[in-house]
């Protein structure tokens, strides 16, 4: 079956050239065009990790004629079939999702503009997970940047735009940095393409030359990653961006791409530097820092806000600090409880902003906590999924954000010196999340006494505002996180043996 | 072994209380006969396992969430007391919700939740590993705060706000406790001498103390103790049969029984005993219990005064507990059964002069006994025996708390015996108070405002009898459930 | 050996029965000269069952409930004479209050807490073991409590919870003692002169030493010995009369009996004697004799004065037990069977008073005695006999209390505890007598015609006739009494 080799290949061609075509054609069509493709993405990554499975060792596939050193490589494991996988599966419940407010967010004739943006993330996604040449994977960051851009921007009213441009300034500093990070890492070791670039990194340790060089390089790639995934105290651009975007946006941002830039980032780690060498930098111990603060204050912030919008928002800075604080301690473990997060939390996350929408069509459009009283019996599958999601985000057994918790938990008790920290930012972030998540949840299913009945007279046309898409996408993702919640053990090897081969 | 069977009574009210939900009935409401059915079949079927014997054995899995997180549930001693216990009261009390909840609102949903309640609490009750313990409890939590949440009204949603922080709160450190014994203990099953026999390797013991702690109190907000108790006189604002069954019985059960499983059949007694987690947590137990004793003194708003007591008594479980050796685990599981029938016994006599008289506060109730004789010898009776007088149950349970306080010695024996027959004292005025407002009301007090007043009907008035009937005879016939224990421990 | 009588029970839960059907069916609208004659009768069957069931040596064993705590009852001397005397006051008492109360709202509920009392008291007395005394002795506490509680005025409220109140702290005290001594075998059955475990008491001097006297004090509330007997005064003037008889005449003296129980039937007076325990003992029954009685000589209000007096009497009986010997022993135990009779009748004599005219202070009763002649000469009988005259019978017990004292070999105390009795004496006269003088020759001042005679219904007075001459036969022949009581010295010492 080496012919399933190519498909990776074809998976991130597609996507460019569907994004192409779809420039040309009107909304409907560009639609179709896209929800095919990703279809076809997500079969040809389901191929590809029965393939990667089955040969039980990554492959790398040559680009072009030139071979490594010069020429370019796609390198695929089990890990990035999967991610692929899983991603595409995530675009594609959210584009349904938020399918309805597309065209009514979009102006009438931009909205195939839209689609094309979203073909432009899908093939950057894959590029970013597949790629194993570091000038390519910075190519396909700032493709995903502006499409980004675009996506935020796409609903032209006035926090629109203010957003992205404010996410357009951090987004580009962020890819500055990671730009200059790679081109010294160029001028030390000589090499784009990450196995070769590896090799001479060893070398360069043992030889004990170019230490501080090294360092700094480590220190802008990850600060640039940083800067670009929403570790705080980079924050600032995540809840006008998520909040303010069309839902199916706010789903894909939040879900997605934050996530490719945290998967490039760990490639690096892994495969280009080395990750012995990357712990020994001490870098780790300041992404772990900084990802329990993100933890608590993302957390406090959320709390403050009474646009439910900005509350999931800000709820994603405080995820993220998990996923580094994950990433922070250094160990195996810690690394596949990050992994694990950065799934569960793109299938909550998504869940979240698609329900949530489904609970601001039903209460007049609007999105503040008080408006949306007694929202969940108007629209009853978006409240349960809302439920789920916000029980998730607590930890609640059997859904999946309780398996994150676990592995971060069992993973700190290697590391005696962060396990006070990482156990205490665990409770005190369950709690805080309880006060937020859990107090909307109240409010959507009471109101004042009584209240339920005043609101019946707009309860029949809200319901058939809200659409079967939205409703499908909901379902699909709860029994998504109930999947990872019950049957994680598959996933979490799945997981471990990808972050063996993918060194 | 057929364990299977083990799951049904779990199982079947959470399923049913869903459908409860989810299916209409046409007469827009379930009739009361078809709940309690269900409630009493499932009943019927927990005490067929238990006294065939069924229920020994290895367990049943439900599933497993991860290699080393499987759900599973084994009825070994400790279990069938509170199985016991929970089985025979739930069938009681869904009686005595109906006439309680006759004029309500929701009242589909009312028991929806109710009747899952039960289903999640015999989880907890038959839980064969810390894990299945861990998952029915923040579970109980999903299901009760609704409950808290009833009516609705202002303090009925702080109330339930501050239940939900405080027990999602606990259950994260008690997670932490969890994580500790399973990675450093043997298994996280329930074996009674606990996971750490071989003195756990490779980490402080102190740390291991450390999260016993932690966990100690993670579990222990929903046994209210100091200094996480406030949800609980919060609470006082749910429905009677929501505080009585769930704040009496199985909510602060379930916390109790929690930290018995945590102490005894995970970290082990012996492991714990002596060292400092044990004198830190006996201390916080006692200050709870003068703490509860004391406030219910002072309080005067009828259920919140009860609420007080249940503070104060559910930490003489504790304090049984934090005995640490086997007469100190058969005076917890003695006083968690005596108590439930002696509180649930008050709850609900509160809740019958609340509901026929509107009723709130103490010095409302003058007079009333000789409208409602029933419902205040009842809730006499039960102030008698949460007193501790001979020959009602909470005396037997009193003295076993005090031998095994007594044969523990020490500081901590002589002070728990004082702090027990302080709160003795005190129970004695707080709840002997309102008797006496009831029957002797002083002269000069308007009694015309009594007028209409009369006893509940008899779904309120049978439970509270049998309840009455059960502590009494249990205070005089006792032998055959301390044997029991005995043999457990 | 364990012949099991069932025929003890019938003293305990006749009374018993008879309290509750009163409770329930007194609703009935029966004449109240019916209801009386009910309850009368019935007492006197109870007097006389009394008197034939409890004989000695009789044991019935209700159960255990576990290995430690057995119920059982068991007849000795102590019990039998004591069954009695509780059997004989009630019975009068009854009557007198069937007439007293006749006109009140409240007389069922009044009879049946009454007679439920004397059930648990009977049941008490023969208790066979300190564990079943305890049981008895606190339900008796909760049914004698609403007695108090009678005339439902704020005070009278107040009154009845501060006595539930202290009464059951008091019970508790006695409780650590309980489970404190359980492991030396204190609640094994009574045995004259003591039942611990010798051997393994030894090292543990300390844990009995506090438990006794947290026992005693314990105890003693019930007998209002100081510190616990504050609310002795405040319970007294609330109650009705026929109440306060029996409060002061019999329920005190089971705090009494209890301590008896306790100090000579379990622990053993060998254990105590000599230790800081006696001399505790010794300084706060000396202690309550005296203020007792100096607080009765200034109380103006006449049932509070004769409510210190009681603090003060029963604290001579406390004095007599914790001096240990077995003359004084004898005097105490006499003057519990003396001052029931005598307080008795001094309560049933303030009743009338209250009754007739409505005085309630010892001020407004000038020339009381040419109104009410012949409970005024009982009055003044059993003043007598209180204040130790002889031929009555408070002399006698006196003279034992006092013999005893001297020849303890406790000093100070052999020679300090005579004269401090003497001191009270001479203030129960003071107290007591101004009453008898100023109604019998209220002075020259006094100007008001011809007194009314409002003496009492027959029915009243008669029952003070009775305890009066029984004061003084008793005085004259107390041999009956004492040598019982010495027969019960005998075999504890």
């Amino acid at each position: 079956m080496d012919f399933l080799r190519n498909l990776p290949f074809f998976s991130i061609m597609l996507a460019m050239f569907t994004g192409i075509i779809s420039s040309a054609v009107n909304g409907r069509t560009a639609r179709r065009l896209t929800l095919t493709m990703v279809t076809a993405v997500l079969v040809m990554s389901a191929l590809t990790l029965s393939y990667t499975e089955q040969i039980g060792e990554s492959v790398t596939y040559l680009m072009g004629h030139f071979p490594a050193p010069w020429g370019n490589e796609i390198r695929f494991g089990t890990l990035e079939a999967f991610l692929a996988l899983y991603f595409s599966i995530i675009m594609l419940l959210s584009v349904l999702g938020g399918w309805s407010h597309v065209i009514t967010d979009i102006e009438a004739g931009k909205e195939n503009l839209f689609y094309v943006l979203i073909d432009m993330m899908m093939s950057s996604l894959l590029a970013m997970i597949y790629t194993n040449d570091l000038f390519t994977g910075y190519v396909f960051v700032e493709i995903n940047t502006i499409a980004a851009c675009g996506m935020i921007m796409i609903r032209q009213n006035g926090h629109g735009i203010v957003a992205a441009i404010r996410y357009m300034v951090m987004s580009l500093i962020g890819s500055g940095l990671f730009l200059i990070g790679i081109s010294l890492l160029y001028d030390v070791t000589g090499h784009l393409l990450m196995v070769p670039a590896h090799n001479a990194i060893e070398q360069i340790v043992t030889d004990g030359i170019y230490y501080t060089p090294l360092l700094v390089i480590i220190v802008l790639i990850s600060v640039g990653m940083a800067i670009k995934s929403g570790l705080y105290p980079f924050h600032s651009w995540i809840p006008e961006t998520y909040g303010y975007a069309t839902p199916t946006a706010s789903a894909i941002l939040s879900s997605l791409v934050s996530k490719g830039y945290i998967i490039l980032l760990i490639k690096i780690f892994y495969r280009v530097i080395g990750f012995n060498i990357v712990i020994s930098s001490h870098v780790l111990n300041a992404l772990f820092a900084f990802g329990v603060i993100a933890m608590i204050m993302g957390s406090l912030h959320a709390i403050m806000q009474t646009d439910c919008r900005k509350m999931i928002a800000f709820s994603s800075v405080a995820q993220i600090g998990y996923i580094y604080m994950g990433i922070g301690l250094g160990t195996k473990a810690g690394m596949v409880a990050a992994v694990f997060h950065l799934l569960t939390h793109a299938a909550t996350k998504s869940l979240l902003f698609i329900s949530a929408v489904g609970l601001y069509e039903v209460s007049d459009g609007r999105t503040d906590y008080l408006g949306l009283r007694n929202a969940a019996y108007r629209n009853r599958v978006a409240g349960i999924a809302f439920s789920v999601g916000a029980l998730s985000m607590v930890g609640f057994p059997m859904l999946s954000g309780f398996i994150s918790k676990y592995l971060f938990a069992t993973a700190a008790l290697e590391k005696p010196h962060k396990m006070l920290i990482t156990l205490v930012a665990l409770i005190i972030s369950t709690v805080l999340n309880a006060i937020y998540f859990l107090r909307q949840v109240v409010t959507i299913y009471s109101g004042r006494p009584g209240e339920a009945a005043s609101t019946s007279h707009f309860i029949k046309e809200a319901i058939a505002e809200s659409t079967f898409s939205n409703r499908f996408a909901s379902i699909a993702l709860i029994l998504l996180n109930l999947f990872l919640g019950l049957f994680s053990e598959a996933v979490i090897d799945l997981i471990s043996r990808g972050l063996n081969l993918f060194a | 072994m057929m364990q299977g069977i083990l799951i049904i009574p779990v199982l079947f009210p959470i399923i049913a209380g869903i459908a409860m939900i989810i299916i209409k009935p046409k007469a827009k409401v379930y009739s009361p006969w078809f709940i309690e059915g269900i409630v009493l079949l499932n009943s019927i079927l927990v005490w067929t396992i238990m006294l065939t014997g069924m229920g020994r054995g290895d367990g049943a899995v439900l599933f497993k969430l991860t290699y080393d997180l499987s759900i599973y549930f084994r009825l070994d001693g400790a279990g069938m007391v509170f199985t016991g216990l929970v089985s025979f009261l739930w069938p009681l009390a869904t009686l005595y919700a109906f006439e309680y909840m006759e004029h309500g609102e929701h009242i589909r949903s009312f028991f929806s939740l109710y009747t899952m309640t039960y289903g999640v609490t015999l989880g907890i009750a038959m839980a064969g590993n810390l894990v299945t313990l861990y998952m029915f409890y923040e579970m109980l939590t999903l299901v009760t705060f609704p409950l808290v949440l009833h009516d609705r009204t202002r303090e009925a949603r702080r109330a339930s706000r501050m239940y939900l922080y405080y027990s999602i709160g606990g259950a994260a450190c008690a997670f932490m406790g969890l994580v500790f014994v399973l990675v450093y203990g043997s298994t996280t099953d329930f074996t009674l001498g606990g996971v750490f026999g071989g003195g756990a390797q490779g980490v402080d013991h102190n740390i291991l103390l450390a999260m016993y702690v932690l966990a100690f109190f993670g579990f222990g907000v929903k046994a209210a103790i100091v200094p996480v108790q406030k949800w609980l006189p919060a609470a006082s604002v749910a429905p009677t049969p929501v505080t009585a069954l769930l704040h009496a019985v199985a909510v602060v059960k379930s916390g109790a029984f929690a930290i018995i499983r945590l102490t005894y059949y995970s970290y082990g007694a012996d492991f714990l005993r002596d060292t400092w987690a044990h004198y830190l947590t006996a201390a916080f137990v006692m200050i709870t219990i003068l703490y509860g004793s004391t406030m219910a003194v002072k309080e005067i708003h009828f259920k919140k005064r009860l609420a007080y007591s249940t503070i104060s008594n559910v930490s003489y479980i504790l304090l049984g507990v934090v005995m640490m050796s086997p007469a100190g685990l058969v005076a917890a599981f003695t006083h968690l059964v005596f108590h439930a029938f002696m509180k649930i016994c008050s709850f609900f006599s509160a809740g019958a002069v609340m509901h026929r008289a509107d009723r709130n506060y103490v010095y409302e109730l003058d007079g009333l006994g000789y409208k409602m004789p029933i419902t205040f010898a009842c809730y006499t009776a039960s102030g008698l025996a949460l007193m501790g007088m001979p020959p009602f149950a909470g005396f037997i349970s009193k003295w076993n708390i005090v031998q095994a306080a007594l044969s523990e010695g020490g500081i901590l024996g002589t002070c728990a015996i004082v702090i027990l027959l302080y709160s003795a004292l005190m129970t004695a005025i707080y709840m002997l108070s309102v008797t006496v407002r009831a029957f002797f009301p002083a002269k000069d007090t308007v009694l015309t405002a009594n007028d209409g007043v009369s006893d509940p009907g008899w779904k309120m008035l049978v439970p509270l009898v049998i309840f009455v009937i059960v502590f009494t005879v249990m205070g005089i016939y006792a032998k055959p459930l301390i044997q029991f224990l005995e043999e457990i421990c | 050996m364990m012949n099991n009588n069932a025929t003890l029970l019938i003293p305990i839960i006749l009374p018993i029965l008879c309290g509750i059907l009163t409770g329930m069916f007194g609703k009935l609208r029966l004449r109240a000269r019916y209801k009386g004659i009910a309850i009368a009768g019935m007492l006197a069957a109870e007097a006389v069952i009394v008197i034939l069931a409890l004989r000695i040596g009789r044991v019935f064993v209700v159960g255990s409930i576990n290995s430690d705590i057995r119920i059982l009852f068991r007849v000795d001397a102590l019990s039998r004479l004591f069954g009695a005397l509780v059997a004989f006051v009630w019975f009068l008492t009854g009557i007198y209050a069937c007439e007293y109360l006749k006109k009140d709202r409240h007389f069922d509920s009044f009879f049946a807490f009454y007679l439920m009392t004397e059930g648990l008291i009977v049941a008490l007395s023969v208790a066979g073991n300190m564990i079943t005394f305890y049981m008895f002795f606190e339900m008796m506490t909760m049914l004698s409590f609403p007695m108090v509680m009678h005339d439902r005025t704020h005070e009278a409220i107040r009154a009845g919870l501060k006595y539930m109140f202290y009464s059951v702290a008091g019970a508790l005290m006695s409780l650590v003692a309980i489970f404190m001594l359980t492991p030396y075998g204190y609640l094994g059955d009574f045995k004259a002169g003591g039942i611990l475990d010798i051997e393994a008491l030894t090292g543990h001097e300390q844990v009995l030493l506090v438990s006794a006297l947290l026992m005693i004090v314990g105890l003693g509330t019930k007998a209002g010995m100081f510190p616990m007997h504050a609310w002795l005064p405040t319970a007294h003037p609330e109650a009705p009369a026929p109440a306060s008889a029996v409060l002061s005449g019999v329920i005190t003296k089971t705090g009494v009996i209890g301590i008896i129980r306790g100090v000579f039937y379990c622990i053993g007076p060998r254990l105590l004697a000599g230790t800081w325990v006696q001399h505790v003992w010794i300084i706060l029954s000396l202690i309550t004799v005296l203020m007792g009685s100096m607080m009765a000589y200034r109380e103006p209000m006449f049932k509070k004065r004769l409510a210190y007096s009681t603090v003060s009497q029963v604290s001579y009986m406390m004095f007599g037990l914790s001096v240990m010997n077995s003359v004084a022993f004898t005097g105490a135990v006499s003057h519990i069977v003396f001052h029931s009779l005598i307080k008795t009748t001094l309560f049933l004599v303030a009743g009338a008073v209250i009754h007739q005219t409505g005085h309630t202070r010892v001020d407004e009763l000038k020339a009381i005695g040419k109104e009410m002649p012949v409970s005024m000469i009982c009055y003044t009988i059993v003043s007598l006999g209180l204040i130790g005259i002889p031929p009555l019978s408070g002399f006698v017990s006196k003279w034992y209390l006092a013999s005893g004292a001297l020849m303890s070999g406790t000093t100070p105390y052999s020679w300090l505890g005579p004269v401090i009795l003497l001191v009270s004496a001479l203030l129960t006269a003071g107290y007591l007598l101004p009453v008898t003088i100023r109604g019998f020759f209220p002075g020259v001042n006094y100007g008001v015609g011809t007194p009314n005679r409002a003496e009492p219904d027959a029915i009243m007075y008669l029952p003070m006739i009775v305890m009066a001459v029984m004061t003084l036969i008793l005085g004259i022949y107390p041999g009956f009494i004492t040598a019982t009581i010495q027969l019960i010295a005998e075999g504890i010492f």
